[in-house]
């Protein structure tokens, strides 16, 4: 970004807008951890010392860091890192190795990868590592440095913690908190997790050698510190190129209802920045500013029922096949029902009250029922399918019948009658 | 034994696989079969003569080793890479140097120079350390060398005239283990103690840091009522740096604080070894009795530990180890091997004789060989033998279908030349009787012990005895500590790691460092909620409104089934009748499961698997009563 040499440097808008995208997108896309974690305070600050005397005084640790998805945990470990590192002589010295439960899915890759990690593989070679501890103590071995007895401190981030607790035996972990529960090489084990009942899943040996150290983070936001939150996502730097552009860009916005909204429906971060990417996106050359429209714009895009998006898509045909389902829902009080029923209640319709549909072949009504089952708009209720013939299969519908009137409200040019049958099903007589 | 001293001064024999016969002559260096056969004993002959009945011939030896056979924590006393071709006297006396005549496989050359293809010795190994060799004892006059028991043991560093000049070093100068550091005399320990201590605050306060403190560091410490521990650490400091300027004396109080805290964090440590195992006193003397008997009787057996997890089984062992090992430096007992193993810590049971054997011998084999290599050496006879303790830790991993791992082990110390004491640790009491077939259970025996988890006043004094005097607890608040743990699981790990939050707690609590004194009960309670108390609540509290509402919902819809499961379309209409209520504006579906799965993936909620869509079932993680009381606190 070019230093701003004089105050009033003007650019043309086509470039400010590109440089706000580039400064809101990474700041929305995560690329960029933020200056200081909001809201967690004291949770920092408890990590940052724990980390800290692993690092510096060589104790070993066990910490898990447990908080619902899209709540911080990640960029909080990664602030600390940040911090830690910028200590001279810790930065030298301290190994930090990340390690994912949804990537190391057994402990074999994980040891592999934390071989990687540490650079140790052309030391490790294609020796033969009998068991999984003498890699492990290899491992550690390694670390040693030459003459001295004391060894680097090495920081262990287990992302997805739970999954780790899956694997056979939990070995991975026994070792990982054993060595940080004896005086080997000096090791901090970092688990993040989402489950609140992580410790249940660990084994009573595993549970024994875990410190028991937890960090929650439980985002008690109120909605104003919501707000401020958003406003601060959404100003610009200070040393923002061109002073006027930025000043009219930090204007505030009045579309609390909608951030309101949002705010009702999930605290964390992580939405609030899609939502705040949707409406960035619209920004261009010609309309340089988030305008309140583009909000709620975003926010519609964001709560949008995806099932009935799907619906809008459907054919006629399709579409009475689902209006049948629902009466035999109704009629039925939620039993499933087969192609056939479907097909009778179909043709009854036809029948006495369409006006505008013909009569369908049976095997054109068949393809349409496959193609509602393809789009899981409605489900089969037996395991084996290859027994039944198709027609008698058992099935139930994955649809909401206030999903089913919103999408015919919304369905173009829906024939009347057919919506009328939405409502009104055809009586028995 | 002299009797049938001279019968053969000459032996003919015929060596196996070779048509020449070979003449053995004593003082001649010969090669005895062994474990190993590309390895065979090497030895000195130094008589023959015959047994009692004079149906067997019988020699008389002095033995050399090869490196392969001293044992795996000893060859670092040799402090440099072994030639292959070297061999060292022994001069212990743990091995009988009567051989049968029969086991000896041939001769060979045995120099001592260094030579490349023959076997050369330099040093001697007395078991706990290399000497060098005193070339009196290489001559060739068997007659001359005393029967080996007597052997004088003589100083490591005889008068240099007698020592051969040798080039390389030849003796590595090195840290014997001190035997005042040795710890059953309890004055002993406390030296040590102090050592170490001292050792670790150098290590936790940089050299800076030291000197800043210097100055008057002894008002202060003084006046706040310092221990004698600090005071030792202070004096190490002042004699180790001159004293300061005038104006380092405003840091005073850091450092103090500094002194004061980190020694309990640090001892507090699971990690660190304490000084002493107070509270597993019988424990202790029950195994150290059993092992020391099959030691001294050279004979074998098993023996069974049970208990919970943190209640000191490996520790008692290991510190049992120690002091027996101590003992056998003494001299009072034979020297032993000791061999750990651990479930956990393999992939597969039938590892444990791969790492048995490695351990062992050095030798790196797959897992049937190993096992057919160790049934060969505790089944048979070898001339030099000493008894080995194998700890088995986590002995529950080691079971397959057959149970033969397990067979083996507790079958190896009946036999009768094993000499092989097996230790086994788990965590269940009856763990012979429920995973056991009856073999196995049969010959693990009857020997159990079983630890129990602490008690209240044992916590108490385990945690005291760690602190080794240093006041940093209030006594309310050990108390505290003890008897939640204790109440809990008597998990010592646990109380220890309670305490050192709690001193890392009260250390952040104060804001001027001068007043942090000791852990008080309410560090000790906050500690403790961090530890102990269950997060459910707070995460409900601090869920969003959608998300509260939904827990909602379900209660509703549960109390309206009279389950405790119900489908999400059965919740999804409790929810938007209950936002009808509140005033707010219904959800999609769409967003309702998002709502729902979050929910799951916190595990407040118990879900099925979300490709059932709207069908899935729902149910709570959480008792119905916590979650009306964590959303009842929000609404007030």
């Amino acid at each position: 970004m070019s230093k701003r040499k004089v105050k009033e440097t003007h650019m043309p808008v086509g470039e400010c807008i590109s440089q706000v995208q580039m400064i809101l997108r990474e700041r929305f896309c995560h690329q960029r951890l933020p200056e200081k974690p909001v809201g967690m305070e004291s949770q920092h600050k408890h990590l940052l010392e724990l980390l800290r005397r692993t690092a510096v005084h060589g104790e070993s640790n066990s910490v898990l860091i447990v908080g619902p998805r899209g709540s911080g945990k990640t960029m909080l470990l990664n602030c600390v890192l940040r911090e830690l590192l910028e200590v001279k002589d810790v930065n030298k010295n301290v190994l930090p190795v990340h390690l994912n439960g949804l990537l190391q899915t057994d402990d074999r890759i994980a040891l592999k990868e934390i071989t990687r990690q540490l650079n140790l593989e052309n030391v490790v070679g294609d020796k033969v590592f009998g068991s999984f501890a003498e890699n492990l103590a290899f491992l550690l071995e390694a670390l040693k440095k030459g003459d001295r007895s004391s060894s680097r401190p090495v920081l262990f981030i287990l992302d997805e913690f739970d999954l780790f607790a899956h694997h056979k035996n939990q070995t991975l972990l026994y070792n990982l908190l054993d060595v940080s529960q004896s005086a080997q090489a000096p090791v901090a084990v970092i688990g993040l997790t989402c489950r609140l009942d992580v410790l249940e899943l660990l084994e009573k040996r595993v549970k024994s050698r875990f410190s028991h150290r937890q960090i929650h983070l439980l985002s008690s936001l109120s909605f104003i510190q919501y707000l401020d939150n958003v406003r601060s996502q959404l100003s610009l730097p200070q040393d923002f190129p061109d002073t006027n552009f930025y000043d009219e860009w930090n204007d505030d916005q009045s579309v609390v209802d909608v951030l309101q909204r949002h705010y009702n429906s999930s605290k964390d971060f992580r939405s609030l920045h899609l939502l705040l990417m949707l409406a960035l996106s619209r920004v261009s050359a010609s309309k340089p500013a988030i305008k309140p429209t583009d909000l709620l714009e975003a926010s519609r895009v964001c709560m949008v029922d995806s099932k009935a998006n799907i619906l809008h898509g459907l054919s006629i045909l399709e579409l009475c096949l689902i209006i049948a389902m629902k009466h035999l829902n109704d009629i039925y009080e939620g039993e499933p029902f087969n192609f056939q029923m479907v097909h009778n209640e179909f043709k009854k319709f036809l029948q006495r009250k369409s006006h505008s549909i013909h009569n369908f072949d049976k095997p054109v009504v068949i393809k349409a029922f496959e193609h509602l089952q393809q789009l899981e708009l409605i489900k089969s209720m037996d395991s084996s399918t290859a027994k039944i013939q198709k027609e008698y299969q058992l099935m139930k519908l994955l649809l909401d019948h206030s999903q089913i009137m919103e999408a015919l409200q919304k369905y173009p040019q829906c024939p009347t009658d057919v919506k009328q049958w939405a409502i009104v099903p055809v009586l028995e007589t | 034994m002299f009797v049938g001293l001279l019968l053969s001064r000459y032996l003919n024999m015929s060596v196996e696989g070779q048509e020449a016969v070979t003449t053995v002559t004593p003082g001649q260096y010969i090669l005895i079969e062994g474990n190993d056969d590309e390895y065979p004993f090497v030895a000195k002959l130094l008589k023959f003569f015959g047994d009692e009945s004079h149906k067997q011939k019988k020699a008389l030896v002095q033995w050399f080793l090869r490196l392969s056979e001293v044992p795996q924590n000893k060859k670092l006393l040799l402090g440099r890479s072994p030639h292959p071709q070297e061999i060292f006297y022994y001069l212990g006396r743990a091995c009988d140097n009567e051989i049968n005549a029969e086991s000896i496989l041939g001769t060979v050359d045995v120099r001592q120079d260094n030579s490349p293809d023959t076997l050369y010795v330099k040093l001697s190994w007395d078991t706990k350390a290399f000497n060098v060799l005193d070339p009196v004892l290489m001559q060739d006059t068997p007659a001359s060398t005393p029967p080996k028991p007597a052997l004088p043991l003589f100083p490591p560093c005889a008068s240099p005239t007698a020592t051969p000049v040798s080039r390389g070093p030849v003796r590595r100068a090195l840290p014997t283990p001190d035997p005042t550091v040795m710890r059953r005399a309890g004055s002993v320990s406390d030296t040590r103690a102090t050592m170490s201590a001292g050792k670790r605050s150098t290590l936790e306060i940089s050299a800076n840091d030291l000197l800043l403190c210097l100055s008057q560091g002894w008002a202060t410490l003084m006046g706040v009522g310092a221990t004698k521990k600090s005071e030792l650490i202070m004096m190490d400091c002042s004699c180790l740096f001159p004293v300061g300027s005038r104006s380092y004396f405003i840091y005073l109080d850091v450092i103090f604080v500094v002194l004061l805290t980190c020694v309990p964090v640090l001892r507090l440590h699971v990690s660190s070894v304490p000084e002493s195992l107070p509270c597993r006193e019988q424990e202790f003397q029950d195994i150290y009795n059993f092992v020391e008997s099959k030691v001294m009787d050279g004979t074998g057996g098993c023996m069974y530990i049970s208990g919970v997890p943190g209640t000191g089984k490996t520790a008692t062992i290991h510190e049992v180890i120690r002091c027996l090992q101590h003992a056998s430096d003494m001299d009072e007992i034979p020297t032993f091997r000791f061999i750990e193993i651990n479930g956990m810590k393999m992939t597969d049971p039938h590892q444990a004789y791969v790492q048995i054997l490695q351990k062992l011998t050095d030798q790196k084999v797959t897992a049937d060989h190993a096992a057919a290599l160790l049934e060969k050496r505790f089944s048979n006879p070898a001339p030099k033998k000493e008894t080995t303790v194998l700890l088995v830790d986590e002995l529950d991993l080691l079971w397959t279908r057959k149970q033969n791992v397990m067979y083996n082990l507790f079958d190896w110390p009946t036999r009768r030349h094993a000499r092989l004491v097996v230790l086994t640790i788990a965590n269940t009491m009856d763990l012979p009787e429920r995973i056991m077939i009856n073999r196995v259970a049969s010959r693990l025996g009857l020997t159990r012990m079983s630890f129990q988890p602490y008690s209240f006043k044992q916590l108490q004094q385990i945690i005291t005895s760690r602190l080794n005097k240093v006041k940093a607890f209030e006594e309310d608040a050990l108390q505290l500590v003890s008897r939640k743990v204790a109440a809990l699981s008597g998990d010592a790990r646990r109380c220890l790691d309670i305490c050192r939050r709690a001193t890392e707690i009260c250390e952040h609590s104060t804001s001027h460092p001068s007043s942090a004194g000791l852990v008080r009960m309410n560090h000790v309670m906050e500690a403790l909620d961090e530890m102990f108390s269950s997060s459910y609540i707070t995460a409900i509290r601090c869920a969003s409104l959608q998300e509260q509402l939904f827990l909602r919902a379900v209660i509703a819809e549960f109390r309206r089934l009279g389950l405790e499961e119900a489908t999400f379309q059965q919740v999804f209409v409790q929810h938007r009748a209950l936002s009808r209520v509140e005033g707010l504006q219904p959800i999609s579906v769409s967003e309702g499961l998002a709502v729902c799965q979050r929910l799951g993936a916190c595990r407040l909620l118990l879900l099925e698997a979300s490709r059932l869509d709207m069908l899935q079932r729902v149910r709570l993680n959480v008792s119905q009563d916590d979650v009306l009381y964590a959303l009842k606190a929000v609404r007030d």
